[in-house]
């Protein structure tokens, strides 16, 4: 896939890019107008909205809380937090400055960092390489594997990206922890980034190229 | 044109510096993030790269996803209703706070006004009061010195004594009551004319042809208390310059009696 990405951008030309990246923002129009209208709703205190949104964004926060956390217990009450945060302070989301998952991300990793900096003294944190799901205790998820676009990737881009996005590090903590100087670092993960993007676009390609074949 | 370019080094150094990403991942100073925010605003291929950047950090985090136990939405919803009812207890309680305070206003200043009426009330009663003391004191003083001269003149001893007027002063009468016990002397003038301001009556008692000066009779007294003189054979009436005289003026003499 990597290669593939690789061959698609060196032979591709710029207006493809332009075409790539206006479809794929595209498809993302209906997903934003939804969330607008569901935190509009939260703005007027609609208790149902909220949930709603909880449905929606609250696996994958908790992905990034679990991850820093590294103790279930802590990142279930991190998660609780994160969504009362949200409740009380949606009115100062900007939704011109950014999505709103960017927004309650931040949200979330502010809570599991100031979770885990409180609760250092508190709560042996578990090496918590295996997170059980209480509901279903057959299935288990491992949370030091990454799926998707990410697993696809080189092991030290896969790093450089969980360290800093899923591990809560800073990139000068994260450049320590890799043993590598911090420019080096530094475009491990800007070329992760970029190879990402190529993924992701492809993704798009294979939509279009499905949506034309059935047309 | 410098600002542009100075923009444009900032966009620069935004890319090359990865500090979108940083932006994203909210590791920058709140004021590194506002120029950062700033130069998304004003670029477009920067904001379109922020826009992707946010994208697929979305789909990284979804494709990771891990979804929490029921359990833990269940206490955000008993959560959220909590605080809804922490809201509300607040003002609730602010509410009925303002209303005792209204209350308590509204009762103190009733209060007051009672207050300020009672002590008015009050005022005026002590005023009343002082004048009731001062006219009982006068009316007592009255009715002692009324009271004395009532004994004096109904005492079985007591002789009363008409001077009517001569020719001098036709019209003019006074009584004089003479107690030879308790020696007083008291005498009404009222029936004397009014005299001049620089003139005034005065009485002599005559002892051995000698007058002997009893005291002035000022006409506006309902009762004069005189000197009792001793062996006195007749009482005078004289008319004298204001402040009496140490003899008797004979030419105005106006009444006399003998006793």
């Amino acid at each position: 896939m990597r290669a593939f990405a690789r061959n698609y951008t060196s032979n591709s030309i710029l207006d493809e890019h332009e075409l790539l990246f206006i479809i794929s923002l595209t498809l993302m129009l209906p997903h934003q107008k939804e969330d607008s209208d569901i935190i509009q709703r939260i703005i007027h205190k609609e208790k149902d909205a909220l949930y709603l949104l909880y449905d929606k964004y609250s696996a994958a926060l908790f992905g990034v809380i679990v991850r820093i956390c590294q103790n279930q217990e802590l990142a279930e009450d991190v998660l609780q937090e994160t969504f009362l945060r949200i409740w009380e302070k949606i009115s100062s989301y900007d939704p011109e400055k950014g999505k709103f998952y960017t927004w309650a991300y931040r949200i979330a990793k502010n809570k599991a960092l100031n979770a885990i900096r409180n609760s250092d003294t508190l709560i042996q944190r578990e090496d918590l390489s295996v997170i059980k799901d209480k509901s279903h205790s057959k299935d288990s998820i491992d949370i030091s594997t990454l799926n998707g676009a990410l697993s696809k990737l080189e092991p030290h881009h896969q790093e450089a990206i969980s360290l800093v996005y899923f591990r809560g590090y800073t990139h000068r903590e994260a450049n320590e922890e890799m043993g590598v100087p911090l420019g080096t670092f530094k475009s491990y993960v800007q070329q992760a980034l970029k190879l990402l993007r190529e993924s992701y676009k492809i993704g798009v390609v294979l939509v279009l190229w499905i949506m034309k074949a059935i047309g | 044109m410098d600002n542009e370019s100075d923009w444009m080094m900032d966009k620069e150094h935004i890319v090359k510096e990865g500090l979108l990403e940083k932006f994203l991942l909210n590791e920058l100073s709140s004021e590194e993030a506002k120029r950062v925010e700033l130069a998304i605003s004003k670029d477009i291929e920067l904001k379109n790269q922020f826009l992707a950047m946010e994208a697929d950090f979305e789909r990284m985090a979804f494709e990771n996803a891990i979804p929490p136990p029921p359990h833990v939405k269940q206490k955000l919803q008993n959560a959220v209703e909590r605080k809804g009812k922490l809201i509300d207890l607040p003002k609730l309680s602010l509410g009925i706070a303002a209303g005792l305070a209204l209350l308590f206003a509204l009762s103190t200043f009733w209060m007051f006004s009672k207050w300020r009426t009672a002590q008015r009330t009050l005022d005026t009663l002590q005023n009343q009061t002082v004048v009731m003391q001062e006219r009982l004191n006068l009316l007592e003083e009255n009715y002692e010195l009324t009271n004395n001269r009532l004994q004096i003149i109904n005492s079985p001893n007591t002789i009363p004594f008409v001077l009517t007027g001569n020719t001098k002063a036709v019209n003019s009468r006074a009584v004089a009551y003479v107690n030879h016990n308790n020696k007083l002397v008291v005498v009404n003038p009222r029936g004397l004319p009014t005299l001049p301001q620089n003139k005034t009556y005065q009485m002599w008692s005559d002892v051995d042809g000698e007058m002997i000066n009893m005291g002035l009779l000022p006409t506006d007294k309902d009762l004069v208390t005189l000197k009792y003189i001793e062996h006195a054979e007749s009482l005078n009436i004289t008319i004298e310059p204001a402040g009496g005289n140490d003899h008797p003026t004979v030419e105005q003499l106006i009444s006399y009696v003998t006793l």
